[in-house]
């Protein structure tokens, strides 16, 4: 059986082709100012590579922000339902899904059957959001990339409260007006969204085990700031990104009658 | 602002907001097709610039006073024993929020800064047309809006005491109520007797029955939509009470036959959803349980614990002896005792409001909760985590959703809704054995 999952994220529009449960395919593309040709665009790309035709396909789900403007989906599925299907996918163990992604942050509470109990999701606020890290570096003048390698230079952390990104913003501005070094700037920028994230996951209960997914589960500074504010070890898959549009794909699979625990 | 630029602004947001609240009920009938006939009545009721407009302006021209509360422990049968015509204004209008951030920072809660707002630019007829405003000081937010409003507006403060179980607390709030009542004599020129307060406190025991009756339906069937039965409660809050109560006897006798022949509004499979938190008032607040009912999957609001919906009339006032001084006290305790406001606490924080939740639960088979609280909405927003601990233990899913007013996060606050109604669906199809 063949199944596609459809990611309609803030930032790129993610697709996965599944067959049996393996995936066949995925493609990303930035979803710019035009979301639905985006999505057409990652979709064919995938078919492309999965050597594929629309036909082909059982079932299609949608998700993501977006997700109602995914072009011929069969159905859609919540963020967080798709984040617990394939974080108990790639690890059964999972119990506690965080997923940071460029505008939004969400921790998803699930059973062994990937089912979600409860979830809670940053609110109205981008300070814990890959976005933060983006203006971050702006201000410090690097790469994007390069922010999370610099971070973990950094020998010691200049606390900032952020709570918005504009207040982190001119809280960073007076780092640097302090002459503190990049690298010590990078690490208060990424403790201070772990603490954001933390106290949201905190306020949901974690339960191990813990996954993180999402863009931003690849920033090596978010990940080690996060390790050390939650105090757990995290679960981190090989394309974190792709895990919402791979839950999407998985669900796809059930709906269509498969074999999908 | 000049005169001439307050009132192209109110005739803007006039104009705005009756296109919303014609888009609101075009979205509720959507969503319930065969709505009853009889809504059409609540409907009409709903504009605020309509019928009821014209028709309390008639009653002042001749000289009835009308009395504007802005909480709910404004004891209405003292108002309408006087013959004065009581409306609540706090504001459900998004825009004139912005106008009040001119007033207030953006932290302060967006009810008060919105009713600044109305305020400044005239919008409220109701408020407008208010001789005097009655302001039970119960949350920060409310005790500072009394004080600003009372620049172009008599405001009468009532202040409720905190801790409910005090005996002292009681009597207090007994002589605050005598003396509200002189204070309502005096304006109207009308002596408030034992017979006039009992007529009063029949009248209004008389809607608790009819709304009483419409919960009746609500606890057992999906014979209404949450959204529907929600706008019934709140015109309360500026319609005539006798024609009210009669319009929702026919409202229930409709729905009463529709259970009988099983006529649903929307499938018994659905989640039934309890909303719990600050006030929603109509119009432009009514984002979250459209979003609730127009959500896939579809979840149904089969109560509330909103002091702008089913906490308005669901504590009749119980008198023992006919007696004025014994009516009086009798009101008094019932907007005391019977008050859920998250203002109270006690050893056992605000108990009353949790078990309230409990019972309503159980009663109304609520598959989850939604918590909701807007920015700067502390009592509320404070209340939560002891709420949640306790739902936890009882199993019971809530949600925790903040907004503004705004229109700007229905996509966001969509998606949550969403994923919320998704969870809960799961779950009841589990627990009803059908693999979702």
């Amino acid at each position: 059986m063949i199944t596609a999952g459809i990611d309609m994220g803030t930032q790129s529009v993610k697709v996965v082709i599944l067959k049996d449960n393996k995936v066949l395919a995925q493609s990303s593309v930035f979803s710019g100012f035009d979301p639905a040709a985006a999505a057409t665009e990652a979709f064919n790309k995938a078919l492309e590579k999965a050597e594929l035709t629309k036909s082909d396909l059982q079932y299609f789900i949608a998700t993501g922000a977006g997700a109602d403007m995914a072009p011929f989906h069969n159905s859609t599925i919540s963020m967080m339902g798709a984040d617990a299907k394939a974080a108990t996918f790639l690890f059964p163990t999972a119990r506690t899904i965080v997923d940071v992604g460029a505008e939004e942050a969400r921790a998803v509470k699930c059973d062994e059957n990937g089912v979600m109990q409860s979830f809670v999701v940053n609110e109205r606020c981008a300070a814990g959001a890959g976005t933060f890290i983006e203006t971050m570096a702006r201000a410090l003048e690097v790469e994007v990339e390069e922010m999370g390698p610099l971070a973990l230079k950094a020998e010691t952390a200049s606390p900032i409260n952020a709570t918005c990104v504009i207040f982190g913003e001119s809280d960073v501005v007076t780092l640097i007006h302090r002459q503190e070094s990049k690298p010590e700037i990078a690490r208060a920028i990424y403790d201070a969204m772990a603490e954001r994230i933390t106290s949201m996951v905190q306020r949901l209960g974690v339960t191990p085990d813990v996954v993180l997914i999402g863009g931003v589960a690849k920033d090596v500074g978010l990940v080690a700031s996060l390790k050390r504010k939650l105090g757990i070890e995290l679960l981190i898959p090989e394309n974190p990104e792709f895990a919402g549009a791979l839950g999407a794909a998985l669900i796809a699979a059930r709906k269509a009658g498969g074999a999908s625990k | 602002m000049t005169q001439k630029e307050i009132e192209n602004l109110r005739n803007t947001i006039k104009t705005a907001s009756l296109k919303v609240i014609s888009e609101n009920i075009a979205r509720m009938k959507k969503t319930s097709p065969n709505r009853p006939e009889i809504m059409q009545y609540f409907d009409e009721m709903a504009n605020l610039f309509g019928q009821r407009e014209k028709e309390i302006k008639e009653l002042q021209d001749q000289g009835k006073k009308v009395i504007g509360y802005l909480c709910m422990f404004a004891p209405v049968e003292l108002i309408l024993a006087a013959d004065a015509i009581p409306v609540r204004v706090g504001s459900g209008w998004y825009d004139p929020a912005k106008q009040g951030d001119k007033i207030v920072p953006v932290e302060v809660c967006p009810i008060v800064r919105s009713t600044i707002g109305t305020k400044m630019i005239g919008l409220s007829p109701f408020l407008e047309m208010s001789d005097v405003i009655i302001n039970p000081p119960t949350c920060d937010g409310m005790t500072k809006l009394g004080e600003i409003l009372s620049d172009q507006k008599s405001i009468w403060t009532l202040s409720a005491p905190r801790i409910k179980d005090d005996p002292q607390s009681l009597i207090f709030w007994k002589e605050e109520i005598k003396a509200m009542k002189k204070k309502i004599e005096g304006l109207t020129g009308v002596k408030i007797t034992a017979k006039r307060l009992r007529a009063a406190i029949e009248l209004r025991q008389k809607a608790s029955l009819a709304f009483r009756r419409l919960q009746d339906v609500r606890k057992i069937s999906p014979v209404i939509m949450g959204r529907d039965a929600m706008l019934v409660s709140q015109t309360i809050t500026w319609d005539d009470t006798q024609r009210w109560t009669e319009k929702t006897m026919m409202l229930c006798d409709e729905l009463e036959r529709r259970v009988k022949q099983e006529e649903w509004a929307c499938s018994p499979s659905n989640p039934r959803v309890m909303i719990t938190g600050t006030p929603m008032f109509w119009p432009d607040n009514w984002k979250i349980p459209h979003l609730v009912e127009e959500a896939k999957p579809q979840g149904l609001i089969a109560a509330d614990e909103l002091c702008s919906g089913d906490r308005i009339l669901y504590d009749p006032v119980g008198v023992d002896e006919w007696t004025g001084s014994d009516m009086l006290s009798a009101v008094a305790e019932k907007y005391l005792m019977a008050s859920t406001c998250p203002c109270f606490t006690s050893a056992d924080g605000n108990e009353d409001r949790i078990n309230w939740l409990l019972d309503r639960i159980k009663e109304f088979k609520i598959d989850g909760v939604i918590y909701y609280t807007v920015r700067g909405c502390m009592l509320y927003a404070m209340e939560y985590a002891r709420v949640k601990r306790i739902l936890d233990k009882m199993n019971v899913p809530i949600y925790y959703l903040d907004t503004e007013y705004t229109r700007e996060d229905v996509g966001q606050i969509k998606t949550r809704i969403e994923a919320f109604m998704e969870m809960l669906d799961t779950r009841v199809q589990l627990s009803r054995g059908t693999q979702p």
